[in-house]
């Protein structure tokens, strides 16, 4: 051990004695000579294995390959049928091989599977996180948008300016790239000046992480508070990065598009039948002699007269919940408000509500109507209520005025107190209109002098009215995406150990300096900002952005990448194994005109990804995770491809694409008290990557099998293995009601006998034929338990999970 | 690490799924990380020094509990009682404006030989004050229960970090291989605010998450489905066997799937030995009164019996027990955020948390199990000294809190680190949660610095780049 240490402490040495070269990955990538006419790929592994003293192994058989390139490309199983109709083609085995591997690559599920790849890398979900973890509603659309660019092979280059850019490419949805990660509701944060602007860089902090791990393989976000510890990134790259994206929003944004056009085409309609509506309302109103509705700030003037005190008796609000005013004003005749706590006044009220925050009615007259500072009186239920300021000294009123708070007074009256201790009524709402907003129904609508009649019509054009502006907004509005939006951006500042009370200077926007220059002048116009981003990031020199990429593709057919920190290429991540092959690779990827698919066709029609991969004990020797690939590296399926596999073989899976997605829960959001749901139907049978995605909510069964919750980036999955797992494939409802169907299903398709059966299950399992022993155990237990346990034991059985 | 060569290569064949060479070395650089073998990644693991504690019982109370009302003693704030904070007489805190200084609202007194100052909310606990040192000047970074919850047990305010028994369980394995190694035990009356973040496993791997399960809520999927009979699910169990062993032969040397093997076993062993270690039912009268489960109060009773079911977890070799009192945001009605009406919602809760945790000192020390098992008791954050403005209850004080530790290594009886007079903010000797884990590993024999794990460009640590180990409160 000592002489191999001594030797790679040499190799360091070595390394570092040039250090002022750049890190590799910032230097240009290289283009190596390929010689020997192999396929290049073969040609750089080859030549690492030859320094090893290592070889190819033999290429697989056939069925394992065509199961192997059919999991890998679509997540799912290629049929018995397909198995044969392959194995029995007649023609050169390459040729075939080729066109399964275009056939594959042209099935709309290939983007539904490497769709899935790319949301572990930037945490995609459909909640927004921290302790609220509310639901993101329209956050699908990006999901769709994802598959859709594999599926019809949008080149990087546009897949990632679009992700950018899409408000000016004319892809809205691919803007839920940048609000993939949490955020927290403005609900949730402190009220003071310090919390907000906390949250504010914490937002964008997430979208600095899912750009730098995810388009360029840096740490960018290690820079926050201090120059990074080991990677050329300064603390103000940070902030040059911030400033890029200062104008971001959090949200929902208008999805361009055909349906957009549409609606947009009936707003006027809409609007004509609005007004119409609201010209016949007010007809009536003059003409039964109406007073106009309430404001949500209202004053009630009136004859002055001399007040000791005043209250005001709230029967009834518009929505029906317990009374509520932010604030309770009482003006004399000389131009003062005399209800003030600071001028001696005191509130009382009939009650007041007990909740997290002050709901007191102190807070009536504390003389601040900031919603973001101060607080509302509620009642503490619903129904009548009052409430009453008593003067210092009597005063002389004509006016007053509230504020609304969580509801608005809908029936009410105001009454002063004389000095002689009588109470006088000087204002009420007996001939007022209803508002717009008043959901009562006409029973509860008491107006006087009109007829029951009278009352129920004015009800019933206000609701008509309310419906039809809510369906004008919606139409306005435009159908809705969860997607960044853009604003004038704040300035960006350099923070002192990234503390947002602590300012240092303004900066620009900018590109990290390590990598060079984006013109980006300091007072660009918001959009021109993220242009430059994706312009610097796409050029074809780029040192990461196809590196990244290239290693991101290898990572998911060989379950290792070249790089096996996929989203550090830094200091602190790993050197690649094969840096000629990354380049190339790299380089090859950019020529092809950025096409994930013909990437894919490289990668997966070589020698190395075509061999078997058992292993050899002088292979293991040497290099025991196969990272020179010596054989194809077998790995456990993904938590995804396990349950589409169930599904599929089991006859029920859905292939209905796109949309909102399926629950694994009670509720598709929420801070608490998710239950898992246990059995299915066919909308619950569709391809996981359609299920409605809750983070920080691991999923009933398949949780377990490392499928991430998007708390955090996930740029290479773990593939544990636990008794958990265990439990769950064979004890669960879901895994047992699929047992069974898949029983049926070999039952319908193979009705004669045990030993045809369960040829047949083992077939849509694991493609190949069943060892006689194997056969032999799963027949005996079909026979003597039933179908439906053996095709138990074939879901749990590693010749399924995995793939080899 | 003394491998030679040869010793190095065997062991990589037979052993972890062979790291490169260089990596290894790398890690060996970094650290004393725990090489893990993922057929057997709960083998009990060598500790980085001798430890005091060889298991930890973690006592959460989600919500944040008052240390002015419970063991936190400040004489100033009775005498002060109804006037303002000096010096904060405006302030605005979590959710607002904060009204007049307001006295406990349970009674102090004496207790125990050390005569710590302890409340009538928790007379129990209190009258064990000798087995306990109380930690006064705890501080957390964040005021909102979620991210406090996660750095309180995870060390980071954002979810995805790997918790402190995901943690405990990399480094030490489990001193028994049939029951799940880390077991969190939620209250009865629900999840703590930030959920399962409080006993993920981030990213470390998925076998050192916590399991979670509770006297109310037994494991998932853990007995063979209904209606299918012994025989029928070990004569699956069997032809799977067959089947793997298939497989094996196919790709040997493969410890992945050896482990996917144990993996089998081992769940069929927790078939047995879970219902074994859950069953209350064996447990006697007397204990069960000790912790009050036989209260007619349900939630009482419940958590009463997740204190035993903790006592019967580390008793059998789980090596970290998280048990939750208190469930999530409610308007303080399931946990400790007395916001609007404290006294009379920490009525409710002080029953259910007093007598069954001071019933599990007691147990797990007449059963000698106090000697190597540290008891924790924390929450995220604490309270003020003051009532919010129109309300009857405390906001948010992240500022300075109480936790306290008892049992193995622990010095009784004794207190470290002071808030100011009012109890408003930590004074002497300031706590940080990294402090709190540092110690806590200290505890296990754990240098908090030398164990960790590489993810996403940083060799990560339970306590980032922080925390100091608190001596004081050490035998």
């Amino acid at each position: 051990m000592q002489r191999v240490r001594s030797f790679l402490l040499l190799c360091f040495i070595t390394t570092t004695a040039v250090a002022a070269e750049p890190h590799w990955s910032l230097q240009p990538m290289k283009c190596a000579v390929v010689s020997g006419g192999s396929h290049p790929i073969d040609f750089f592994i080859g030549k690492k294995l030859r320094e090893k003293k290592l070889t190819f192994s033999t290429e697989a058989d056939r069925i394992t390959l065509f199961r192997r390139v059919t999991l890998d490309l679509t997540g799912l199983l290629p049929s018995p049928t397909e198995v044969r109709t392959f194995v029995r083609d007649a023609r050169p085995k390459d040729e075939v091989f080729m066109e399964v591997v275009d056939r594959l690559l042209a099935s709309p599920r290939h983007g539904e599977r490497w769709a899935q790849h790319w949301l572990d890398v930037i945490r995609w979900a459909e909640t927004v996180g921290f302790e609220t973890n509310g639901e993101r509603s329209e956050a699908w659309h990006y999901r769709d948008w994802v598959i859709h660019a594999l599926n019809t092979d949008l080149p990087y280059d546009k897949f990632l300016r679009d992700q950018l850019a899409g408000d000016i490419t004319g892809a809205d949805a691919a803007l839920g790239f940048l609000v993939a990660g949490p955020a927290n509701l403005p609900g949730q944060v402190g009220r003071d000046e310090e919390a907000m602007r906390s949250a504010r860089q914490d937002e964008l902090d997430e979208v600095i992480r899912t750009v730098s791990q995810g388009l360029l393989g840096l740490t960018i976000g290690c820079a926050r508070c201090h120059d990074h510890k080991f990677d050329p990134i300064l603390q103000r790259d940070y902030y040059g990065m911030q400033a890029i994206f200062a104008g971001l929003r959090y949200g929902n944004r208008r999805l361009r598009g055909a349906k957009n056009d549409e609606w947009t085409s009936q707003v006027p309609v809409k609007q004509k039948q609005l007004a119409d509506l609201k010209a016949k309302l007010e007809r009536q109103r003059a003409q039964l002699e109406l007073r106009k509705p309430l404001d949500s700030v209202h004053s009630d003037e009136f004859t002055q007269i001399t007040a000791r005190a005043i209250r005001m008796n709230i029967r009834a609000t518009a929505n029906g919940s317990a009374a509520s005013l932010y604030e309770f004003e009482a003006w004399t005749t000389d131009g003062t408000n005399a209800a003030l706590a600071s001028g001696g006044a005191r509130a009382s009220a009939s009650s007041f509500a007990l909740a997290n925050q002050t709901r007191h009615f102190e807070n009536l007259t504390d003389g601040s109507v900031d919603r973001r500072q101060a607080f509302p009186w509620v009642a503490a239920k619903g129904g009548s209520a009052w409430l009453r300021v008593d003067f210092v000294e009597p005063v002389t009123l004509k006016r007053i005025t509230w504020h609304n708070g969580s509801s608005v007074p809908a029936d009410y009256t105001i009454e002063v107190q004389r000095p002689d201790g009588e109470w006088q009524r000087v204002a009420h709402t007996e001939d007022r209109l209803p508002r717009n907003d008043d959901t009562r129904g006409a029973s509860q609508v008491k107006l006087k002098n009109l007829s029951v009649d009278q009352t129920q019509a004015l009800v019933s054009i206000i609701a008509t009215i309310r419906k039809t502006e809510g369906e004008l907004n919606r139409l306005a509005a435009g159908p809705q995406i969860y997607a960044a939006s853009f604003t004038t951006p704040d300035p960006t500042w350099l923070l002192e150990r990234g503390d947002p009370m602590q300012r240092l200077a303004k900066l620009a926007p900018a590109i990290p300096a390590a990598l060079g220059q984006a013109e980006i002048e300091p007072g660009a116009p918001e959009p021109r900002r993220r242009l430059a981003l994706a312009k610097h990031l796409t050029q074809p020199g780029h040192p990461l952005t196809a590196r990244v990429l290239v290693n991101r593709v290898w990572q998911n057919h060989f379950g290792n990448g070249l790089v096996d920190t996929p989203s550090d290429f830094g200091k602190m991540g790993t050197a690649p194994t094969h840096p000629e092959l990354l380049d190339w690779l790299a380089l090859e990827f950019i020529r092809q005109g950025w096409s994930l698919k013909k990437l894919h066709r490289l990668i997966v029609t070589s020698r190395t990804y075509r061999q078997a991969s058992h292993p050899s004990e002088q292979a293991l020797r040497v290099d025991a995770d196969a990272r020179l690939l010596w054989r194809f590296p077998p790995r456990r399926l993904e938590a995804e491809a396990i349950r589409d596999c169930m599904l599929s073989i089991s006859g029920k899976l859905n292939l209905e694409m796109g949309g909102r997605g399926f629950d694994f829960f009670n509720q598709r959001g929420g801070l608490s008290d998710y239950v898992p749901k246990q059995t299915f139907d066919a909308n619950g049978w569709r391809r996981m990557i359609y299920a409605h995605k809750v983070r920080m909510q691991a999923v009933d069964i398949f949780g377990a099998f490392d499928c991430p919750d998007a708390g955090q980036m996930k740029p290479r999955r773990t593939r544990s293995i636990t008794p958990v797992q265990s439990l769950s494939l064979l004890n669960s409802p879901f895994a047992n009601r699929q047992a069974a169907f898949f029983s049926e299903r070999v039952r319908r398709e193979a009705d004669n006998g045990e030993a045809a059966q369960i040829n047949l299950a083992f077939r849509l399992a694991c493609a190949r034929e069943p060892k006689p022993s194997e056969q032999q155990a799963l027949e005996q237990l079909a026979m003597e338990h039933g179908l439906e346990q053996a095709c138990r034991v074939l879901f749990n059985s590693s010749t399924f999970l995995y793939l080899q | 690490m003394s491998l030679n060569r040869r010793q190095f290569l065997t062991h990589t064949m037979h052993g972890f799924s062979g790291v490169a060479l260089a990596a290894m070395l790398a890690e060996e650089a970094r650290g004393e990380s725990p090489k893990i073998d993922p057929a057997k990644p709960y083998t009990p693991r060598p500790t980085h020094f001798a430890p005091k504690a060889k298991r930890v019982i973690e006592v959460f109370c989600s919500g944040a509990l008052s240390h002015v009302d419970t063991f936190d003693y400040k004489p100033e704030l009775i005498r002060r009682h109804g006037q303002p904070l000096p010096g904060n007489e405006k302030l605005v805190s979590f959710q607002g404006p904060n009204g007049n200084l307001t006295q406990p609202l349970w009674t102090f007194r004496p207790r125990g030989q050390c005569e710590k100052m302890v409340s009538d909310l928790v007379p129990h606990i209190g009258a064990l004050a000798d087995e306990i040192c109380f930690l006064h000047s705890l501080t957390n970074k964040s005021n909102t229960h979620g991210p406090a919850e996660n750095v309180m047990n995870t060390g980071f305010a954002f979810d995805g970090f790997p918790s402190m028994g995901a943690w405990v369980n990399y480094a030490l394995g489990s001193e028994n291989q049939n029951l799940p190694a880390f077991v969190a035990i939620e209250d009865p009356r629900g999840m703590p605010q930030s959920g399962p973040n409080n006993w993920a496993n981030g990213f470390l791997p998925a076998a050192f998450q916590g399991t979670p399960f509770s006297s109310t809520k037994p494991i998932r999927f853990l007995q063979r489905p209904k209606g299918i009979s012994a025989a029928k699910d070990e004569a699956t169990h069997a032809a799977l066997r067959v089947l793997e062993k298939e497989n094996l032969t196919d790709f040997p040397y493969d410890a992945n799937l050896a482990a996917r093997i144990s993996s089998y076993e081992l769940a069929a062993r927790m078939q047995l030995t879970v219902p074994e270690a859950a069953n209350l039912k064996v447990e006697p009268a007397h204990i069960r009164k000790l912790y009050g489960a036989d209260s007619a109060n349900k939630n009482k009773a419940a958590f009463a019996n997740n204190c035993i079911l903790a006592r019967r977890l580390v008793e059998r070799g789980v090596r970290f027990v998280q048990l939750f009192n208190g469930a999530y945001a409610s308007g303080g009605n399931i946990n400790w955020d007395g916001h609007s009406r404290l006294k009379e919602q920490y009525d409710v809760h002080g029953e259910i948390l007093d007598q069954p945790v001071a019933g599990l000192l007691r147990d797990l020390k007449q059963r000698g199990l106090l000697e190597d098992t540290l008891v924790v008791f924390a929450t995220e954050f604490g309270r003020m000294p003051m009532f919010q403005a129109g309300t009857y209850g405390r906001d948010h004080n992240p500022n300075g809190f109480t936790a306290w530790l008892a049992g193995a290594g622990v010095k009784g009886g004794t207190s470290h680190g002071t808030t100011d007079e009012f109890g408003f903010r930590a004074s002497e000797n300031v706590i940080t949660p990294h402090d709190f884990h540092a110690t806590i590993f200290h505890l296990l024999g754990l240098d908090h610095e030398k164990l960790t794990y590489y993810h996403n460009g940083i060799q990560r640590r339970l306590t980032d780049v922080h925390g100091q180990v608190i001596r004081e409160p050490l035998a």
